[in-house]
């Protein structure tokens, strides 16, 4: 396919409004791509041999099937300098940035200047007929571009770009630049191209769908449904060593999650950045690793993350894809804040120094693949099950307590909200971000951010409440104060507190020294544990929602209730009043 | 098999006629010597180069074909003093090139000549006009064009049989001709051509200043360049297709 006729359509594309023509003018490029079939004797060329494969990757910006980490590494002012040399006598780059600057996007940039100036020796050897740039051609050139590193390689990378553009005619050049710059924007995206392969190739959309979450490539997926139709789309599997995108969540409450599936799997929330843990003990194909880690955005951070490499190759005995969160820790274990875990990310050199300074320790929480098996499918439950046998039989065979097998994040299955309320408060006790609630029958949908999936949401809003009570902890709590009594005013004159609950959630041990400090000289009476506090302190306090409740004497009640901080700058008199907490509940 | 001994200066010279057009290149040992021919990703410019056995210290090669990192090379050559020789053997068990220079061994991988962009073929041209001048008139030339522009006419005045260079840019032009006398010879025929900076200035790199070039030119048509290095054992010949003139 000449590159002219890609343009042409992509600029067609680009003029549809409707969705369901722009599925049908990609159906139709996809048919045009496809190469003659070839004649039974004789013909060399095989369907593979034809553009589909490229096309189906060109109309969305990429160059590069979506789980490859190969990139052009080409950036914007290389690119203009390309534009530049093939568009003319004494047009520079300075040129092609004051026109972006007035026409606001590259494609129309390309598409303003006169190319082929410059002519190829090939005019000249008399071999050179008609040609027109191929969509192959262009692809090729575009590989050996990204191919291209070492000292020189930048130069190398504006030749062979400037090769390309003196090829082009203005349309070619508007939509070479877009690709070169991944910035497409011709409104095809991944659920059009899906739609026109189902359609160009008569398969079912789900069916395709499947496909392209197991493989993440779109271009072989339109040449198979093409070439081996339904059965090969439903033989593709994940492969270990080609990353799958992550499977995300949404915000949500403990009430919705429970009411709609009546039972939650809960988990910790992790401050730490997703990664995908590829293994295989035998070595993953193509590379000469065993081991190879994904960032959520299916990038290759192996090298940057030496820990999660050991922790496979110690742990892991068969090939697996898992997914989970690396969280920074410091000397003693705790965790540090995300920040300190994305420094690692970054990091290029210098890994074992950045070490030191940061370590990272996994923690896994599903599994997608295990033993030549697929579990994508398979309800979480089921899933979260094979990652236990699969850490736990490496780890500690005859351990019978899960939290003790390393790299396994927990899970509960619970239907009491108050169950999850503690869950939730240990887990914030450990330094962790909260929970997350999931469908305990769901399948694993990557790149979905589904319902199945929730983060707990954060707190929407805060309430100043005036502490009015606590009770002396025990154990290691017995000299702090916890569990506070929260208390609004009720009416204008501030005169009597209402209590509204209580909250014990959100506190680590030093904060409960600091507020015992500060609340004991407030103390009224004791009675056993139980203290009642002259009202004099205010705090900030998080929740999910206000709920009616006979048990306080306002007759409501905060549904987990998180402490956020002491409002020093407020008196009781300045703290949130009962028909505040009226008016947000009847919002 | 391939071993050889040749001068640094001679290496160096040779790498960087090459490396001012690709990053890697396809070396044909011959048995009369080496012979490399390369052609930038854009096809438009090329180098084809011939180094005569009698150019090295001692030669010994029977037909064989590698692929180099010309970077990688030149940084080899780099390590080289002036007046040093340096020694070459290819191990064809493990496709690696063992390089000595004085004390120093370096063994340099290979890169698979398939993998390296095909050959050019030499277009055979008719250039009617031929003008033999000095490297470094060639080079005042390049510099005072790009000066003001980033292309370059090159021609020939039959009327008054001088070469020209021209050169316009926004603002500012140049101007220079070359007459019988400033030229070591020339050949008169009909020809003017325009062409890119950015390739006539890298060829203009490697070639030295008290070299004597010829340029064979024609109307609108790729421009020729050779000159000797190496005392006359080595040969290089470039070749510039040229810019569309506007006007």
């Amino acid at each position: 396919m000449e590159f002219a006729t890609f343009a042409d359509r992509a600029a067609e594309i680009e003029a549809e409004p409707a969705d369901l023509e722009t599925v049908d003018h990609v159906r139709a490029l996809f048919e045009e791509s496809t190469g003659e079939i070839p004649e039974e004797d004789g013909a060399d060329l095989e369907r593979g041999d034809d553009e589909l494969e490229i096309v189906a990757r060109y109309v969305q910006g990429r160059v590069f099937p979506a789980w490859e980490s190969t990139t052009l590494d080409i950036g914007p002012s290389s690119c203009y300098e390309a534009i530049a040399r093939a568009a003319g006598t004494n047009v520079g780059p300075a040129d092609v940035e004051d026109r972006l600057a007035e026409l606001g996007e590259i494609g129309d940039v390309a598409a303003s200047y006169e190319y082929g100036g410059q002519r190829g020796l090939g005019a000249f050897t008399g071999d050179a007929g008609g040609n027109a740039l191929t969509v192959r051609e262009v692809d090729e050139t575009l590989r050996d571009l990204a191919a291209a590193d070492g000292s020189g390689s930048a130069d190398r990378k504006i030749d062979l770009l400037f090769g390309l553009f003196n090829q082009c005619s203005n349309e070619e050049a508007r939509y070479l630049a877009r690709l070169v710059l991944s910035e497409m924007r011709i409104g095809v995206g991944e659920g059009t191209v899906r739609d026109a392969i189902a359609a160009a190739f008569e398969v079912p959309t789900e069916r395709v769908e499947r496909a392209l979450q197991v493989s993440n490539d779109y271009g072989r997926v339109a040449r198979v449904a093409r070439d081996e139709g339904l059965e090969g789309l439903d033989a593709m599997d994940l492969e270990v060593g080609r990353p799958v995108q992550a499977m995300l969540a949404q915000t949500g409450t403990v009430t919705g999650a429970l009411e709609e599936w009546e039972e939650a799997a809960v988990e910790w929330k992790y401050d730490g950045a997703r990664v995908q843990l590829h293994y295989d003990p035998d070595g993953i194909e193509a590379s000469n690793a065993e081991t190879r880690v994904f960032s959520r955005n299916m990038e290759d951070v192996t090298t940057a993350l030496p820990e999660v490499v050991e922790f496979a190759e110690e742990t892991l005995e068969v090939p697996v894809i898992l997914d989970g969160e690396v969280v920074a820790v410091d000397g003693d274990g705790s965790p540090l804040p995300f920040q300190e875990v994305l420094k690692r990310f970054r990091r290029k050199h210098d890994i074992a120094k950045a070490r030191e300074d940061v370590t990272v320790r996994p923690v896994f929480f599903d599994c997608l693949h295990a033993e030549g098996t697929d579990y994508l499918e398979s309800p979480l439950t089921e899933r979260h099950d094979q990652l236990v046998e699969l850490l736990a039989e490496a780890d500690e065979p005859d351990s019978d307590s899960l939290d003790e097998i390393r790299g396994l994040s927990l899970l509960w299955r619970t239907d009491d909200p108050d169950e999850i309320e503690s869950i939730d408060a240990e887990a914030l006790e450990s330094g962790h971000e909260g929970i997350m609630l999931k469908d305990p029958n769901s399948a694993y949908s990557p790149g979905r951010r589904g319902k199945h999936w929730r983060k707990r949401k954060p707190d929407v809003e805060t309430l100043d409440c005036v502490v009015t009570g606590a009770e002396w902890g025990e154990g290691r709590r017995a000299t702090f104060l916890g569990t506070f009594e929260l208390s609004v005013r009720n009416g204008d004159s501030g005169d009597s507190l209402e209590t509204v609950g209580k909250v014990a959630t959100g506190i680590t041990d030093e904060k409960l020294a600091d507020l015992t400090e500060l609340l004991e000289p407030h103390v009224q009476t004791e009675e056993g544990q139980r203290v009642e506090l002259e009202p004099a302190v205010v705090f900030e306090v998080g929740y999910e929602e206000i709920q009616s409740s006979p048990t306080y004497s306002s007759g409501y009640a905060l549904r987990f209730p998180r402490f956020r901080s002491v409002r020093h700058d407020k008196d009781p008199a300045d703290a949130d009043s009962l028909e505040r907490i009226e008016r947000i509940r009847d919002e | 098999m391939f071993k050889a001994i040749v001068s640094a200066e001679t290496l160096t010279s040779t790498l960087d006629s090459i490396s001012v057009l690709v990053d890697e290149c396809k070396i044909h040992l011959e048995e009369e010597g080496l012979e490399i021919r390369a052609v930038d990703p854009a096809n438009v410019g090329m180098v084809d180069l011939s180094l005569d056995a009698a150019a090295f210290e001692s030669y010994e090669a029977d037909g064989g074909l590698i692929g180099v990192d010309l970077s990688r090379l030149e940084d080899i050559a780099g390590m080289a003093e002036s007046g040093q020789l340096i020694q070459f053997e290819l191990d064809e068990e493990t496709r690696k090139l063992h390089i000595q220079i004085d004390g120093l061994e370096y063994t340099l991988a290979l890169i698979d000549p398939d993998s390296i962009r095909q050959e050019p073929d030499i277009p055979d041209l008719d250039l009617p006009a031929e003008v033999v001048l000095e490297g470094k008139d060639l080079n005042r030339s390049v510099t005072a064009a790009d000066m003001v522009s980033d292309h370059i006419a090159l021609g020939v005045d039959e009327t008054d049989e001088f070469f020209y260079v021209n050169a316009e840019g926004d603002t500012d032009d140049v101007h220079l001709e070359l007459t019988r006398d400033d030229l070591i010879d020339l050949q008169v025929g009909p020809a003017r051509s325009l062409f890119s900076l950015d390739y006539l200035k890298d060829m203009n790199k490697a070639i030295p200043s008290d070299t004597e070039v010829t340029l064979a030119l024609g109307e609108e048509f790729p421009i020729k360049m050779y000159f000797g290095f190496a005392e006359g054992d080595g040969q290089v010949t470039y070749m510039l297709a040229p810019r569309i003139q506007s006007d």
